[in-house]
């Protein structure tokens, strides 16, 4: 799943007949200052400024500011861009206009394992929250279309009637053929409102995760996905996946201040059970980082060089399951270069590395890994015999 | 007995170089086994009407290619499964493809980062045709003792230290693939091994998931237990915990789940797979998961690390009932035939030698030239008559030896188009023949009357100096047994028409003050014959052959240094040709001498 920020989702609702406010995203107050003259609707509406970023509470943080004027617009984006919170610094900010309007609804469509769900209600923004029961379900099997009586039958249901019933039958529909046409796997927008001026129902906000994977045919998404997880990707988490975009394999790291056992795990599926296993014992993770699928050695190594670099880290577990086919003298060779370039640059002090691992070539990786010991390295080895994480068991006993 | 892959299973391979290697552990596994190899045909349309060749024990197996399964399955009708590997922007087209072939019953695909819209339909599309879709992002399927679909189980070694050679009591069911080996691993030193073990792949909604495989486990009567391994995200572990408790089953069901972790990280932190991912409202969480699974009776342990004594605890039990009963190891199994390379490093073997060099070695990370690494004499101020000295001699020449070398490969780089070497390049450029061609055309020519009289004046200016003969001695026994002096004697230059290459290098190399035995002789030959004929001097074959003899070059390597500095005027010419353009040419009618017979008529064939 990659999330979308509110622009783009916005461009891509638009382009599949949903109505939504307009909306520019500036980097400058001079650059919304410039739009202001030849765009009618910016000095017109009443406006909202948004920090376009991937961050949570952005109206706590005044990250949020409505009811403005264009010259208010201005001075919120001036105010806004620049400003440093938590890890990120805001560098756009999004400005549309606002939608009077009384009602407010609520539309989705998701991912099942069945096919796709549309889901509507008529209540929207937080009052939806509250009352989800509220919320009617149009499951559409794979590979089908919703019919119009279908969903004028579960529009119906979650309580719409008169006119409306046929305007939020169309918008399900078209957030449907958005969802299916551009691969995504969330598509939910609160809330949906009733326009004042014509009726016409407006997608006022939006979350939109599409497949990530399924970029190749979509020569037109042209933007950057979001991180998940409430805060902007970090220099280091960006320069491993541009390496992870490159190679055959996969190589993965996400940063995570404050902790104080760094991981280099081999494979997705084990990585995350040596993760467990450091928070079961009360250790804190300083990262996650995952190598599979036989990646070239070099794309290891610069992934151990940052792993390496973490802040206040006494310990990296080395870990993984008996590999299928990925080289394990391969991979370690990679490890132990990026090992040693930190150790040259003055990294790993005081820091105790603990290997485990089995696969193809497992003798000699290992012992590759052994012979890392008579170059200074405080380093223990295990091998297959060793259950899966018991490494991280022996590192975090001396707590 | 198994599950979904057995002795019966036989597979096409969709895909290039990931399926061939894929097909080589399945091979292992064959030979392991000692059943013929499971995999009848490759698709691939690239490759299609050719063959890979898979190695089974020490020979090798010609598997066909083919462009599509229609054309595989017509040719073998025993195939009855597809493993994919064709990449993601394909894959579904290929997934389809296979599903809807009437001899296939089983697709498994190994393909990674396929997208989730198109997972869902081949799943959906196998179900509606009663058939089973197995992945993406699958590692394989492997039933022990019986067939391996993929590269689960990993190396051949570890196939014999999982016991996969014979059926065990488990059945394993694992998103990861890394782990499947581990769980199999555990399985085999806990308890008595697998029965079959299933990658179903780490994406969110895999085409068949741990409910379809546990179905098939409680109708297998050989699995008594199946091991899930799981992950947050999405409901899979749910559902099968729902199956588990929804009636009493014959198979125990030990599972665990990864992801506690997520628990004190940020939300939404995507990890591993795809599918891991935790739901909008806390659903599809670790511990629910796990909860899930206790609830419906399944043997639940804390952490990964207590899988292996909670397997071994019921392995116990099983024994106990009877329901399972010792195992007989086999007394030996096939061992795989080592590498020519790998039976050398155990010192099992001793090959002779095909070739024998003492010059050079390209072992390491860059050559060695008598065993100094090229980079180092580059470093070190070293330069090209260095390495000629060390390739040629094995011997790191003076300063001043490099210096005379340098001057004769630049006295001798080129000698303008007319000559033999130099117009036999340009005629081949002309007639569009390319540079390495070309410049052997013009090397050709060099030989007794053009640039190859170096290493034979050589060998008789040092058989004379050897033997101490005076130039009437040796022009005597020269005259008697061999004929012309060889590097005396010039074409076009005489005496009062002098070569100024040779004048320059004789200059040269006698103002250094070195002892030059072979070039003091040579120049009092050249006084002799020179007085007895104008143009014949020494010549700058002469010349550059004493000084080299006086330098202690061997003999056989005298030539060398003409065809080197020659070398880089015959490219000179061809690549002039080729910035020219320059157009085919023959020989005009008035160059020739037509000294054949006038037309005749042909007399009648007897």
């Amino acid at each position: 799943m990659a999330k979308v920020l509110e622009g783009p989702g916005m461009g891509l609702m638009k382009k599949w007949g949903i109505h939504v406010p307009n909306y520019v995203v500036v980097t400058s107050a001079e650059e919304l200052a410039k739009l202001g003259q030849v765009n009618d609707w910016l000095k017109r509406s009443k406006l909202v400024a948004k920090a376009h970023e991937a961050m949570g509470s952005r109206f706590k943080l005044g990250l949020v500011k409505v009811g403005l004027d264009l010259d208010g617009a201005v001075s919120a984006v001036k105010e806004m861009v620049g400003r440093l919170v938590g890890s990120i610094t805001v560098s756009q900010v999004i400005i549309s206009e606002m939608i009077p309007h009384k009602e407010e609804y609520y539309c989705a469509v998701k991912s099942v394992r069945e096919g796709n769900e549309i889901l509507v209600a008529n209540c929207g923004g937080i009052e939806v929250e509250s009352n989800w029961d509220r919320v009617k379900r149009l499951p559409v099997e794979v590979g089908q279309q919703p019919a119009l009586e279908a969903l004028e039958k579960v529009v119906k249901e979650a309580g719409f009637t008169g006119p409306l019933v046929k305007r939020m039958a169309d918008f399900a529909g078209k957030l449907f053929a958005c969802f299916d046409n551009e691969d995504a796997q969330y598509l939910e927008v609160n809330p949906v409102v009733a326009r004042e001026s014509d009726g016409e129902l407006v997608a006022l906000d939006a979350v939109t995760l599409l497949d990530a994977d399924a970029k190749f045919r979509h020569p037109d998404w042209n933007f950057q996905f979001a991180a998940e997880f409430g805060r902007a990707y970090t220099k280091n988490e960006l320069d491993i996946m541009a390496i992870d975009s490159k190679i055959k394999g996969s190589v993965k790291f996400i940063e995570i201040p404050g902790g104080d056992t760094a991981m280099l795990p081999a494979g997705g599926g084990a990585s995350v059970y040596y993760s467990d296993a450091v928070v079961a014992l009360g250790g804190k993770l300083a990262n996650y980082a995952e190598y599979s699928g036989d990646p070239p050695d070099w794309a290891v190594e610069a992934l151990t060089e940052k792993v390496c670099g973490l802040p206040g880290i006494k310990n990296i577990i080395v870990g993984g399951a008996i590999a299928n086919f990925t080289d394990v003298k391969k991979t370690f060779g990679g490890i132990i270069n990026g090992f040693r370039k930190a150790k040259a640059d003055g990294k790993l002090k005081g820091v105790k590395i603990w290997v485990r691992r089995g696969g193809p070539r497992e003798k000699e990786g290992l012992d590759a890994m052994r012979a890392l010991k008579d170059e200074g390295f405080d380093i223990e080895v295990f091998d297959r015999y060793t259950p899966l994480t018991d490494i991280v068991d022996k590192a975090l006993a001396g707590k | 007995m198994s599950i979904l892959a057995n002795k019966d299973t036989r597979v096409v391979i969709q895909g290039g170089q990931a399926g061939v290697n894929a097909a080589r552990r399945m091979a292992e596994f064959c030979y392991l086994i000692k059943r013929p190899l499971n995999v009848e045909a490759f698709v691939y349309p690239p490759d299609a009407g050719k063959t890979n060749e898979i190695p089974y024990g020490s020979g090798l197996i010609a598997v066909p290619v083919y462009a599509t399964i229609a054309e595989a399955t017509k040719h073998h009708p025993a195939i009855n499964t597809s493993l994919v590997y064709i990449g993601a922007d394909r894959a579904m087209k290929a997934g389809l493809e296979a599903l809807d072939d009437p001899h296939i019953h089983l697709v498994s695909m190994i393909t990674e980062g396929v997208p989730e819209k198109d997972a869902k339909l081949l799943g959906a599309h196998a179900r509606k045709l009663g058939k089973v879709f197995n992945g993406p992002s699958s590692i394989g399927i492997i039933s022990a003792g019986a067939c391996r679909l993929g590269v689960i189980g990993g190396a051949f070694d570890n196939l014999v230290l999982s016991k996969l050679y014979r059926e065990g009591s488990f059945g394993v069911i694992t998103k990861s693939g890394g782990l499947s080996n581990e769980i199999i691993w555990i399985c085999s030193q806990f308890a008595d091994g697998i029965t079959t073990a299933i990658g179903i792949g780490g994406d969110a909604y895999p085409g068949t998931d741990y409910v379809t495989y546990l179905e098939m486990f409680e109708n297998d009567p050989q699995t008594k237990a199946v091991v899930i391994v799981g992950e947050m995200g999405g409901d899979l572990e749910e559902r099968a915990a729902e199956w588990y408790g929804a009636k009493k089953r014959r198979i125990k069901l030990i599972g665990v789940v990864s992801g506690f972790c997520q628990e004190s990280l940020p939300k939404g932190m995507k990890f591993g797979h795809a599918g891991a991912k935790e739901g909008m409202k806390g659903e599809g969480s670790a511990r629910s998961k796990s909860e899930a699974l206790q609830r419906a009776g399944a043997i639940v342990p804390p952490t990964f690390g207590a899988l292996g004594p909670a397997i071994k605890e019921v392995y116990q039990e099983l024994l106990k009932s009877g329901q399972v009963k010792e195992v007989v190891e086999p007394a030996s199994l096939p061992k795989l035939p080592k590498t020519v390379e790998e039976a050398m490093k155990a010192d099992e073997v001793i090959v002779t030698p095909l070739i024998r060099t003492t010059i050079s070695d390209d072992r390491g990370d860059e050559p060695c030239y008598d065993g100094y690494p090229a980079s180092e004499l580059i470093n070190k101020g070293y330069e090209i008559p260095h390495v000629i000295g060390l390739l040629w001699d094995k011997r790191l020449i003076s300063k001043q030896e490099a210096e005379i070398i340098k001057r004769i490969i630049m006295l001798s780089a080129d000698h303008g188009p007319c000559v033999s070497g130099a117009y036999a390049t340009i005629l081949a450029a002309c007639a569009g023949i390319g540079l390495s061609q070309a410049v052997a055309a013009g090397l050709i020519m060099i030989g007794p009357r053009f640039g190859g009289a170096v290493t034979d004046a050589g060998r008789w200016f040092k058989y004379a100096v050897d033997n101490k003969m005076s130039v009437d001695e040796f022009l005597a026994y020269m005259k008697k047994n061999v004929g012309p002096v060889p590097g005396i004697g010039h074409r076009v230059k005489s005496l009062r028409n002098p070569d100024k290459r040779v004048k320059e290098l004789v200059a040269y190399v006698k103002s250094l003050n070195i002892k030059t035995p072979c070039l003091d002789f040579a120049l009092q030959v050249e006084q002799v014959t020179a007085a007895k004929k104008d143009n014949l001097i020494l010549n700058v074959d002469g010349t550059m052959a004493a000084v080299l003899v006086d330098l202690g070059f061997p003999v056989d390597s005298l030539n060398g240094f003409f065809i080197l500095s020659r070398t880089i005027g015959l490219i000179g010419h061809w690549v002039d040709q080729k910035r020219q353009d320059s157009r085919l040419i023959r020989l005009f009618d008035y160059l020739v001498n037509y000294a054949a017979p006038k037309r005749r008529e042909v007399p009648p064939l007897k």
